[in-house]
């Protein structure tokens, strides 16, 4: 049976606002499983709890709905597993850069060959409009009516600054572009990185597709240093640059590293059985 | 009264090679034809502090510690002095620090207590049979094995087999210092302790030493666990260490997350895709686990984790035993959901329990905890052979609707496989479809459906179990580690009946309340402040406990401790 888009169609609508980021980022999704032939029964989709963590149910694959922060552990967790599944985690930027920090950056150590597809639409949009790193310094926000005191930080920086097999930059209202990159993501051996500057007209309603459009600009895939990847991923009032800003095809899965597993054919799921301990038994004196 | 068995502590700073020499002693008594039960006291640093090897050897089978030693060998002046009270009477003091003076009350102690002070000056004795100062504690241990009165060969064969790795220059330098000690011109043979110490069992040197945590571990490979998921914290970490150490042979998947978060979210996703992961913490690192414990709840997913307790709240008493974590397994995680908890107390029931665990977590889809203790998690049992390993249950269904509703409670599941209608796990609330909800006839079905587990999984449990003269006046009720020294006492001939809990939650009520009804007297005996486990059954049954014996200093329920109940 061919598959295309609606094949990963779910029997529910989406609830999303009019105009959100979500609607095409979903539909960009679809679209590069549907492209690369993998079929929703061979897709593992982790969701993180946000307003893109409600297209969990909305999404006709494998998929789990966990705890705010935790997609990219659940994620790793899902494919060590079975690699044979493909695995992403589905997070927003409060859930990437707050609460799950420390599980982005050790994901990209440990290179598992999962897809981390993240939701930057500037705030924690759910619960109604809340500060998030990458939220502009001088704006009012829920709770901080003179905008946050902190500084904001620049998440291509902290991805770059750990040298990540894959990362690419994304703009919610380009799906063409959004699809080609999740395909090269998802085709990546390692951990993929696809930050998408997502439209939210409701809390950055300033963000509008006019604004996005006067200052995205694609850059080629052209094998940059990540000194060169850092410079051209700065985001500026003027530019954002999208496209893929850097790879690193040397580096091995984490899989590849593990001295015990890296030859071995089967996957952990198939391996449940009873084991025989004696002998391990008889090594105690 | 003779408890047919005998005790001797080991000691000195932390760092002086007390955990390496405390085991090779345990192996190499029980290689005579003892059972033997060892247990570490150590503080929670690298270097410096007072720590402990005690081991308590019988002809017996025996699991618990005794309060009081017969021979104490000590390296550190300051344990000296921390040690000195905790002899028998007619007990012995081998220590090496010239400089000891016993104070006014510690040489009244000796003196009331006839004990025999023996002054070794081990670091020249090493140095002048060729070792070097550093093995002044190999001085030592020969000595002791002298004063034990057992041959000289087999302690110089585990010397061999501890030291394999260093060299022989290493090893023939031990060998120099384990013969000086043991031939030292300060034994004399009125110091020989061989009255008092039992005849070895020649069937006891076939059976093997094992921790707590090795026995959890050999049950998680046993039962099909491929990978472990940890994040280091004591006395959970040694599980970790034989799952690594032995990985090649097992070809488990061995990670060191970077949290105890990411630990038990990697199990639960490693899980949910259909193999068997398992984790392990302490109660510091269990709390920060329990938001994903729910997570699994509501999911039904199924999960395994270890809690291994230590005494205290905030960072406690890091290296010290307890079982006051029990009302946080049974309570664990926000929100109400089913989950079950199973208490370790011995080797075979950490092999079997955490076989166990696994079929209950797949056949039910709830997270099940295993509770240990660092009294049993760290301690060396002596086991023969382990028990028939439990046969691998997990019971996958076909349908079309993840969370569909049934009598049982339980849904079907399949695996994920590219030839199966996907589905999606929400930890929002839910449909029969897993898709988010909020009807509110929905929400009380789901809820509904997923407490019906609690009453058909108890259905199934077994009842606690009774232990020694049923016909006997007095039951004394407990978990984990209370088992071990109210058996041993029950074994000097303590006229008691013991009921052990070993499945806690969901609870089973019938035989305590059938001794209830019989006007005998009860006694709950436990590791911890409040009663934790008395107070679930009395949440379970209704019966409130009229006695309590509570211990919670960081120490571990001593044989004494038990024996000392006036019946």
């Amino acid at each position: 049976m061919a598959i295309d888009i609606n094949t990963y169609n779910s029997d529910l609508k989406p609830t999303w606002c009019p105009g959100c980021g979500n609607f095409t980022i979903h539909m960009a999704l679809k679209k590069a499983l549907a492209e690369l032939d993998i079929t929703p029964s061979q897709t593992y989709i982790a969701f993180d709890i946000g307003c893109n963590g409600n297209g969990a149910d909305k999404i006709n694959t494998y998929a789990f709905k966990g705890l705010h922060g935790r997609a990219i552990p659940l994620a790793a967790g899902l494919h060590l597993a079975n690699r044979k599944f493909t695995v992403i985690a589905d997070l927003g930027d409060g859930a990437c850069f707050h609460e799950g920090l420390d599980h982005l950056i050790h994901a990209i150590k440990s290179n598992y060959d999962i897809t981390i597809l993240i939701h930057n639409n500037q705030n924690f949009a759910l619960t109604t409009g809340q500060a998030t790193i990458t939220t502009d310094e001088d704006k009012p926000m829920y709770g901080l009516p003179d905008s946050k005191p902190e500084r904001s930080l620049e998440p291509s920086e902290i991805i770059l600054s750990t040298n990540p097999s894959f990362y690419a930059r994304a703009y919610s209202g380009d799906i063409q572009q959004l699809t080609e990159l999740i395909k090269v993501g998802i085709q990546n051996k390692g951990c993929s990185i696809i930050e998408v500057m997502q439209l939210c007209p409701t809390y950055n309603e300033e963000c509008t597709p006019q604004w996005f459009m006067q200052r995205i600009h694609k850059v080629d895939d052209s094998g940059r240093t990540l000194e060169e990847a850092r410079k051209i991923s700065t985001i500026t009032n003027e530019n954002i640059n999208t496209g893929i800003i850097y790879r690193n095809t040397n580096l091995k899965t984490y899989y590849e590293l593990l001295e015990n597993r890296k030859d071995t054919q089967t996957e952990l799921v198939d391996e449940v059985k009873q084991y025989d301990i004696q002998k391990l038994f008889e090594q105690f004196k | 009264m003779s408890l047919g068995r005998y005790c001797i502590k080991f000691g000195g700073e932390s760092g002086q090679g007390i955990n390496t020499l405390g085991i090779l002693l345990s192996r190499a008594i029980k290689n005579l034809g003892y059972n033997i039960f060892a247990y570490r006291e150590y503080p929670s640093l690298i270097k410096g502090g007072v720590a402990s090897y005690q081991i308590d050897f019988s002809d017996q089978y025996i699991a618990s510690s005794s309060e009081t030693c017969n021979i104490l060998a000590i390296l550190d002046s300051e344990a000296v002095h921390e040690y000195l009270m905790s002899l028998n009477s007619r007990g012995i003091m081998l220590y090496d620090d010239k400089e000891v003076t016993f104070s006014p009350e510690e040489q009244q102690f000796i003196n009331q207590n006839q004990i025999q002070t023996i002054y070794l000056d081990t670091t020249k004795i090493a140095v002048e049979s060729g070792g070097t100062a550093i093995m002044a504690n190999t001085v030592m241990i020969g000595f002791l094995w002298r004063l034990l009165g057992f041959n000289a060969e087999l302690l110089l064969t585990e010397i061999k087999g501890t030291f394999e790795s260093k060299g022989e220059e290493i090893i023939n330098h031990n060998i120099l210092c384990l013969n000086a000690g043991y031939n030292a011109s300060e034994f004399k043979e009125e110091y020989s302790q061989k009255t008092y110490i039992p005849n070895p069992d020649e069937s006891v040197k076939e059976s093997k030493i094992l921790t707590g945590n090795d026995a959890i571990a050999l049950g998680a490979i046993s039962a099909g666990a491929r990978a472990y998921y940890g994040y280091p914290m004591t006395p959970a970490t040694s599980i970790f260490k034989y799952l690594g150490n032995t990985y090649k042979e097992t070809g488990i998947l061995i990670k060191q997350a970077e949290s105890e978060i990411t630990a038990i979210q990697m199990a639960m996703g490693s899980m949910a895709m259909g193999t068997r992961a398992l984790t392990a913490t302490s109660g510091g690192g269990f709390d920060l686990m329990q938001e994903t414990i729910s997570c699994a709840g509501i999911t039904e997913t199924p999960l395994v984790v270890v809690l291994a307790q230590r005494i205290g709240a905030g960072t406690g008493v890091p290296t010290w035993t307890g079982s006051s974590d029990i009302h946080t397994a049974v309570k664990a995680g926000h929100g109400e959901f089913p989950k079950a908890v199973l208490c370790v107390s011995d080797l075979q029931s950490g092999y079997i329990l955490t076989q166990q665990a696994f079929n209950i977590a797949d056949i039910y889809q709830i997270p099940v905890i295993i509770l240990t203790e660092k009294q049993i998690a760290e301690s060396l049992f002596t086991i023969k052979t382990l028990p028939q390993p439990f046969p691998i249950q997990r019971s996958f269904g076909d349908g079309s609707d993840r969370y569909q509703l049934s009598q049982s409670g339980i849904s079907p599941r399949w695996l994920p496989n590219f030839d199966k209608q996907p589905y999606l796990n929400n930890s929002d609330e839910h449909n029969q479809k897993g898709q988010s909800t909020e009807k509110m006839e929905e929400i009380k079905q789901m809820s509904d459906k997923r407490m019906q587990k609690i009453q058909t999984l108890l259905n199934v449990l077994p009842e606690p179990i009774i232990y020694g003269d049923s016909s006997a006046n007095t039951v004394i009720v407990g978990c984990g580690n209370t088992k071990n020294p109210v058996l041993d006492a029950i074994r000097t001939g303590m006229k008691v009946a013991y009921l052990h809990y070993e499945y806690l939650y969901p609870t089973k009520t019938q035989t305590l309340t059938n001794l209830v009804a019989t006007g005998k007297r009860i006694i709950l005996v436990e590791n911890n402040q409040t009663g934790e486990l008395g107070k679930l059954l009395t949440e379970a049954s209704g019966y409130q406990f009229q006695e309590k014996i509570l211990k919670y200093n960081g120490q571990p329920l001593f044989l004494e401790d038990i024996l000392n109940i006036q019946i």
